[in-house]
């Protein structure tokens, strides 16, 4: 077995921060607008924990973009500029989760500290970080204060419109966090990725280089 | 040497007090009775024996003046100046009459003075013999009471007048010819007095204007307008007690004088006052101004001859003080808005006024006085309630998040009328540029042509009516939450009474949303409703027309939950039937792994 240095300290906090963000945010996020189904607290504690954890989640985001940015580490979400390269590369990642790993095959794609992505998460997590969490906590901000924002709101289509943006952003991200985890339980064991996120280390067996 | 005081030790002697007039006399030694205040006189003897003759002559010689002197002071004043003039039969009724006090009562307890003022009496046109009107009254004969009432009594006399004056005479003057010929005109001396008749034109230049005004007017006088019957008669207390004490009638009544009176011919009583209460813009003409701006001027100009004119809210010779105005018992607006001023008095406001706040509003201060101004149902009353509470918005923020919003779109009143009352949704239909509501003409138009008209707006005529409004011009469709009926506005509570919970509002089943009405306005300025279908607040349709308009929890989009449960079954949906196809094909890779 070769332990891998996968995740540094920075990126692991961010990431159980950003876990329980969500995990808060998409449960008062629920109750908020949902008040007529559901009732684990009220209204404006929901508000109050809700508006909360959005702030915590904002100050993460900048821990995650500081990070990546001052480390020069951004490339790993930067997927090949390569079309070609690109394009195979995603295709044979896409076999394997829709065939290889049925039959055996091993994963394409080895996770080092600087391609900790394969191609689809390159896709994937390019958009998440830096076009849906951001317009996200765009539209978080303008909902915090509309009075202030008024204008901005106006601009983007109304405060109807920018709600519904936000809410169709949190049904995406929660379909996804199902995806998400299943796919955190493919490594070698099904806790191995999650355990690589708690320890930064991942283990990999010998055979599969 | 002649001076002393009370509570001294004085020789012998006569001492005269000069306070209470007591002689004191001394032998040997005495204290002066009484206290320092008191002066006393000592009468020397050789002075009282010089003066005592030349005092006592003087005295003697002074007394049948002084007699004379309370004589003529006591005895009637007029007998003795006019009698030489008056005929002896007059001057024997006065012997009683001229004594002021006698009076006369009928049997209805009404009364009449029997006071003849003498000088009065010889200075009057008629200074015959007193028999000569009083008929029924000789040297003789003095018959008792005999009238069932004061009116009745002067009637009589009245009918003396006609002996001498003829009917030719009386109607010379058309004028003159109105008054007596009145159903209810007053008896002679109602005008002209009784013991001092003048002639008029005497008595015109003798009277004020106002007197001469009153002279008739203080009598009970009627006017009939088609049917209906008022009131003529102005009791001179009403002007006294007035803030219009110290004007005269011809000031407000200016096409009147002695010399003119002339008779407007009008249709109702109601057009009389309203014609009167044009006089009060001469002088309040800044008030006028504001009333012209008044819904009650606005309801005058659409015909509604019930809305108030300044007489209707402040009378019209007992005009009173503005402080008047301001109390709960003089507050004018209640003689029609009776039930809206009974639920005031319940409120917040109400109970404070009554009990002794002076500073708590009244009708007048939400509405304005005379620029009085209609609720309108769809918008707050926030400045208004503003002016009054100022530091709200800080009282506010400790608790509410995004306070200007709600403050913009939720009335003060939908949270601080106790929840018992309904609320709705009003969707304001406004100018871009103007900021105005929109004319319901322009709507109603465009909802007969999608025939929409007399049903709830459905969602998708919502976004027609939108769309449509939007070709020609650019409008904002608000939304904000006040009271369906904006009448219980003034059921205003104490504040630890006020709906505090977010839930109120926020949630998806909550009452608030269950009215829903587009609000425009009428020619007249005044808001007026249209019903709409309350699903188009979180259909699909109102995304655009209504883009300024959310209530977390109440008003989303409902299409997005049917898309957020297929979205999240879909995110649930990867893992199962990816984790099924995996432990299906466990067994291959397992075949695989051994190869």
């Amino acid at each position: 077995m070769k332990k891998i240095y996968l995740h540094a300290l920075p990126v692991r906090v961010w990431h159980w921060v950003n876990a329980l963000s969500f995990f808060v945010l998409i449960g008062t996020g629920a109750q908020i607008r949902y008040r007529d189904v559901l009732n684990w607290m009220s209204f404006q504690s929901a508000v109050d924990i809700h508006n909360f954890f959005g702030f915590l989640l904002i100050g993460n985001f900048a821990v995650w973009a500081a990070y990546y940015l001052l480390s020069h580490k951004l490339k790993v979400y930067i997927p090949d500029p390569n079309l070609k390269n690109f394009i195979l590369g995603t295709l044979r990642q896409a076999r394997y989760y829709g065939y290889g790993i049925f039959v055996g095959e091993p994963n394409p794609h080895h996770a080092t500290p600087d391609s900790k992505f394969n191609p689809m998460q390159q896709v994937a997590y390019f958009n998440i970080m830096l076009l849906l969490i951001p317009l996200q906590i765009a539209t978080g901000i303008l909902m915090w204060d509309i009075k202030r924002f008024a204008a901005i709101i106006a601009f983007a289509g109304g405060i109807k419109f920018v709600d519904s943006v936000h809410v169709f952003l949190t049904l995406f991200f929660t379909a996804f966090l199902f995806v998400h985890v299943y796919l955190a339980t493919l490594g070698h064991t099904w806790s191995e990725h999650i355990k690589a996120m708690f320890t930064g280390y991942e283990e990999e067996p010998e055979s599969a280089h | 040497m002649f001076t002393h005081f009370g509570g001294r030790t004085v020789g012998k002697g006569i001492y005269w007090n000069l306070t209470s007039g007591e002689r004191v006399d001394v032998d040997g030694t005495a204290v002066l009775p009484g206290t320092s205040d008191e002066r006393y006189l000592k009468l020397p003897n050789a002075g009282i024996c010089i003066a005592g003759p030349f005092a006592g002559l003087l005295f003697t010689f002074v007394i049948p003046f002084l007699c004379l002197f309370v004589m003529l002071m006591l005895l009637p004043r007029t007998v003795l100046a006019t009698g030489a003039s008056l005929s002896e039969e007059a001057q024997t009724c006065l012997s009683c009459h001229a004594t002021p006090g006698m009076t006369m009562t009928f049997k209805d307890k009404t009364t009449v003075d029997l006071h003849v003022d003498a000088g009065n009496f010889k200075g009057s046109v008629h200074t015959f013999d007193c028999t000569a009107c009083h008929s029924d009254v000789s040297l003789d004969t003095h018959p008792a009471t005999q009238y069932a009432s004061r009116q009745q009594f002067l009637l009589h006399l009245a009918s003396a007048c006609r002996t001498c004056h003829a009917e030719e005479q009386l109607m010379a003057n058309p004028q003159h010819g109105r008054a007596i010929t009145r159903a209810n005109a007053p008896p002679c001396s109602g005008c002209h007095g009784s013991h001092s008749i003048t002639k008029v034109p005497t008595k015109q230049e003798k009277f004020s204007t106002t007197q001469y005004c009153l002279a008739c007017h203080t009598q009970q006088l009627s006017k009939s307008i088609k049917g209906e019957t008022v009131s003529l008669t102005v009791n001179e207390d009403w002007i006294k007690n007035s803030v219009h004490r110290d004007h005269g009638c011809v000031d407000c009544h200016t096409t009147y004088s002695k010399a003119s009176h002339p008779h407007p011919a009008y249709g109702s009583i109601r057009e009389l006052s309203l014609a009167a209460s044009e006089t009060c813009k001469r002088c309040h003409f800044d008030k006028a101004v504001q009333h012209t701006g008044s819904i009650h001027a606005k309801l005058l100009s659409e015909g509604d001859q019930r809305a108030p004119v300044c007489a209707d809210c402040h009378g019209s010779h007992e005009v009173g003080p503005k402080a008047l105005a301001e109390t709960i018992g003089g507050q004018p607006c209640q003689k029609c808005h009776q039930e809206i001023f009974g639920a005031y008095k319940g409120s917040v406001h109400g109970m404070a006024k009554e009990g002794g706040k002076g500073h708590a509003p009244l009708c007048s201060s939400c509405h304005y006085a005379h620029d009085v101004k209609p609720a309108m149902a769809s918008r707050s009353p926030r400045e208004v309630c503003m002016g009054c509470h100022p530091d709200v918005t800080t009282a506010h923020q400790k608790w509410l998040p995004n306070t200007e919003a709600h403050f913009d779109a939720v009335a003060c009143t939908a949270c601080h009328v106790p929840g018992d009352y309904k609320r709705s949704i009003y969707l304001r239909i406004t100018d871009g540029s103007s900021g105005m509501l929109l004319s319901d003409t322009v709507v109603r138009k465009l909802l007969e042509a999608g025939q929409a008209v007399g049903k709830n707006i459905e969602p998708n005529e919502l976004w027609k009516l939108y769309r449509n409004l939007n070709e020609e011009r650019t409008v904002t469709m608000a939304g904000t939450v006040g009271l369906k009926d904006h009448r219980h506005a003034h059921f205003l509570a104490p504040k630890d009474r006020a709906i505090r919970q977010c839930e109120w509002c926020h949630s998806g089943n909550s009452s608030f949303f269950q009215s829903v009405a587009v609000a425009v306005a009428r020619p007249d300025g005044r808001e007026t409703m249209i019903d709409v279908d309350p699903a188009a607040l979180s259909s699909l349709y109102a995304m655009v027309p209504l883009n300024q308009f959310y209530v977390l929890g109440s008003t989303r989009v409902r299409a997005m939950d049917y898309l957020g449960a297929a979205m999240i079954l879909g995110g649930m949906a990867v893992p199962i039937a990816h984790g099924t196809l995996r432990m299906l094909t466990a067994r291959l890779r397992r075949a695989r792994q051994r190869h």
